[in-house]
């Protein structure tokens, strides 16, 4: 259940900005709703998506006057970086003639420690810098810990940049610990000719778990519902459904992350589309088929959609309850446009089966993995 | 501690469940009772004192271990509770906890990881889906359809994608010399590489097949490890993801490629430059198997 929300730049600015860290003036704009931009320019027009690598893939823009922010708004929200269609743009007042420097605190599972990090050499290019340009030490997640090692980092650094390091750091260090971050990254941190600071880019990653004890971000999401879709939908609903392939054209209706993985992996391989990821974790349900009506309902979306691969294994439920189920939730949807291939084995798998059978709904039901996947492709062929 | 549970020689080690009495602990006290499991006590203040399917309870877990001696525990608590439960079994002298909650926050996760070492004890978690000896015991959710004795130690992340696997193994006469579930998270407590020294002289073992994914760098630290060490026993593994696109999270935490770290061709590279056996589909993986264990008995 447990996973991070990459949250977008603005969100992550407006958050940190609030907490005395200091950032760009800047406001939220999309292609259509062009607000008032801050200051008299140049500006910087930055497309709001949830993956790295924007700037390369054309997805930030310098803007000298007002004159040319429409145009480049308009380019931007034509671009799909990395498969997001960008919705959104942050556009800032641009910072000129500064020096770029990096400082991070990232999550490193193999120690179960923070990585504190720091380098006078920021910028799009910091990953491909020589180990030795970027200062490391490891932290255990509490105050005096991460303060001592931002210490340790900014102290390889030179006096002024060190110093930017310092207080900007101390604003990530407490935000990370407040709001159960998972990663904070200021790349670049600029760092001007007088020896001021100003946070250039921001990312930042929170815990999807430690959100029932996170008031301020559960209510960022919230005001923000239409540009975090998946962590809204998991935490409305209780389950992950993600649309992989927008064209897909099988739906599935699966419990557990790694076998709803390995299923697109294999379908994939043997030239299929599947629609979505799904973990409905069926051992949650407790006598309700909410969540089957969801989920059917979202893949039906899929306007490409073929069939529907209803795969549960079950470890934790019972077979003929989640049958039971199956058939309510069909029940409420009325009619569904597609055949359903069910696949059930486990607990009460006999028993499923029979009551699946005897709804004379034309379910199509297979035991083995490998032929369910291969009635996705045909199930025209398959004696109901 | 886990090296005595996965010895079929060594004496049964006492287990206790944290949260006895909620509905899913309940039902799995009796499947894992029904494995063999020796469950010498329960936690849950509210039924201190009652027995539960021939379990006694206990209101605390101090009481619990001084009553029953359990060297165990297997707290089935909420994911917020999870932290506060762990440090009160390990502070009653437990020394391995097994945590099967989805959804304990990160920062609990490292807490818990630090207090572990600070009590030089161990854990298998968080989100684990358990770990079992089949027909000696069982700790968690891994379905008894799946368990059989047999020549292969399993090691994985995912729950279900496991549970797959181990069924088509035995299908085809395959079962396990024992199941540990490391648990989809970023932050554990055992990671594939820790298992390396427990298997190298585990006898009933004569080859691993590892259930991993995409995310994180275990898989990678696990082929660094076993370069190292090899396990001189055939290594095969399964990486769920390969079709996954970036910046897409798939349910487990781990299971995130970013920047190009974490991918299934860095992980089938790592491991195969290791020796190991790499599929990106069970049935390949299943076949292999089988056919490399009738060579070695023909």
């Amino acid at each position: 259940m447990e996973a991070t929300i990459l949250l977008l730049e603005h969100d992550a600015k407006m958050l940190l900005g609030a907490r005395g860290l200091t950032v760009p003036e800047g406001v939220l704009a999309a292609a259509d709703t062009m607000p008032e931009p801050t200051g008299d320019g140049p500006w910087v027009v930055k497309a709001q998506v949830p993956v790295g690598g924007r700037g390369k893939a054309g997805g930030v823009c310098v803007v000298q006057d007002r004159a040319g922010l429409q145009e480049a708004a308009d380019a931007i929200c034509a671009l799909t970086i990395k498969g997001f269609p960008v919705r959104e743009l942050r556009i800032e007042e641009a910072v000129p003639d500064a020096t770029e420097l990096y400082v991070g605190l990232v999550l490193d599972p193999a120690t179960a420690e923070v990585v504190v990090m720091a380098s006078a050499e920021g910028g799009v290019e910091i990953e491909a810098q020589a180990e030795t340009a970027i200062h490391r030490r490891w932290a255990r997640p509490d105050e005096a810990s991460l303060t001592a090692a931002l210490a340790e980092v900014a102290g390889a650094l030179p006096p002024n940049a060190a110093r930017a390091v310092t207080e900007a750091g101390a604003r990530i260090v407490a935000a990370w610990l407040d709001l159960d971050a998972t990663l904070i990254e200021l790349n670049p941190l600029f760092l001007r000719a007088d020896g001021s600071w100003i946070a250039g880019d921001v990312r930042m990653d929170v815990d999807e778990g430690a959100l029932p004890r996170q008031p301020g971000l559960t209510a960022l999401l919230d005001d923000r519902a239409a540009a975090y879709p998946e962590a809204i939908f998991k935490r409305d609903n209780g389950f992950d459904l993600v649309v992989v392939d927008p064209e897909g054209e099988i739906g599935l209706v699966t419990t557990g992350a790694g076998l709803s993985m390995q299923l697109i992996d294999e379908m994939t391989a043997r030239g299929l589309k599947p629609y979505n990821f799904c973990d409905i974790r069926s051992g949650g349900m407790r006598g309700d088929p909410a969540r089957l009506v969801e989920n059917i309902r979202r893949v039906l979306e899929g306007p490409n959609l073929k069939c529907i691969l209803v795969n549960i294994f079950a470890g934790i439920t019972e077979l003929g309850e989640f049958a039971g189920l199956l058939l309510k939730a069909l029940d409420e949807l009325g009619e569904v446009p597609v055949p359903l291939v069910v696949r059930l084995v486990g607990n009460g798998q006999d028993r499923a089966d029979a009551i699946l059978r005897a709804s004379g709904r034309g379910l199509i039901l297979e035991r083995d993995l490998d032929r369910a996947i291969s009635l996705c492709a045909a199930p025209e062929v398959a004696d109901a | 501690m886990l090296e005595q549970l996965i010895d079929p020689a060594a004496p049964q080690v006492p287990v206790m469940v944290q949260g006895a009495t909620g509905r899913a602990a309940r039902q799995h006290i009796k499947l894992m009772l029904g494995h063999g499991t020796n469950i010498v006590a329960g936690i849950s203040p509210k039924a201190a004192g009652e027995v539960q399917d021939g379990v006694p309870i206990f209101a605390t877990c101090a009481e619990a271990v001084e009553g029953t001696g359990a060297r165990v525990s297997l707290p089935m608590v909420p994911p917020m509770s999870v932290l506060p439960a762990a440090r009160e079994a390990l502070e009653a002298g437990v020394r391995l906890i097994v945590t099967v909650t989805e959804g304990m926050p990160v920062r609990d996760a490292m807490h818990l990881h630090a207090l572990i070492r600070e009590h030089g004890a161990e854990w298998t978690g968080a989100s684990s889906p358990g770990l079992a000896v089949p027909g000696r015991c069982k700790l968690g959710f891994l379905p008894d359809a799946c368990l059989a004795l047999g020549p292969i130690a399993l090691w994985s992340k995912s729950g279900t994608l496991s549970y797959e696997t181990a069924l088509r193994l035995k299908s085809r006469g395959l079962g396990q010399s024992a199941w540990i579930g490391v648990g989809g998270d970023a932050v554990k407590g055992t990671r594939f590489a820790d298992l390396v020294p427990l298997f190298r002289d585990h006898t009933p073992t004569r080859a691993v097949v590892i259930v991993g994914e995409i995310g994180g760098t275990e898989e990678e630290d696990l082929a660094a490890r076993l370069a190292q060490e090899p396990l001189d026993k055939p290594v095969y593994a399964i990486l769920a993801g390969s079709a996954a696109p970036e910046g897409k999270t798939m349910g487990h935490a781990g299971a995130i490629v970013s920047g190009g770290k974490g991918t299934f061709e860095s992980k089938a590279e790592a491991l195969q430059s290791a020796g190991v056996h790499v599929f990106r589909a069970i049935p390949p993986l299943v076949d292999r198997v089988a056919q490399d264990f009738q060579k070695e008995t023909a």
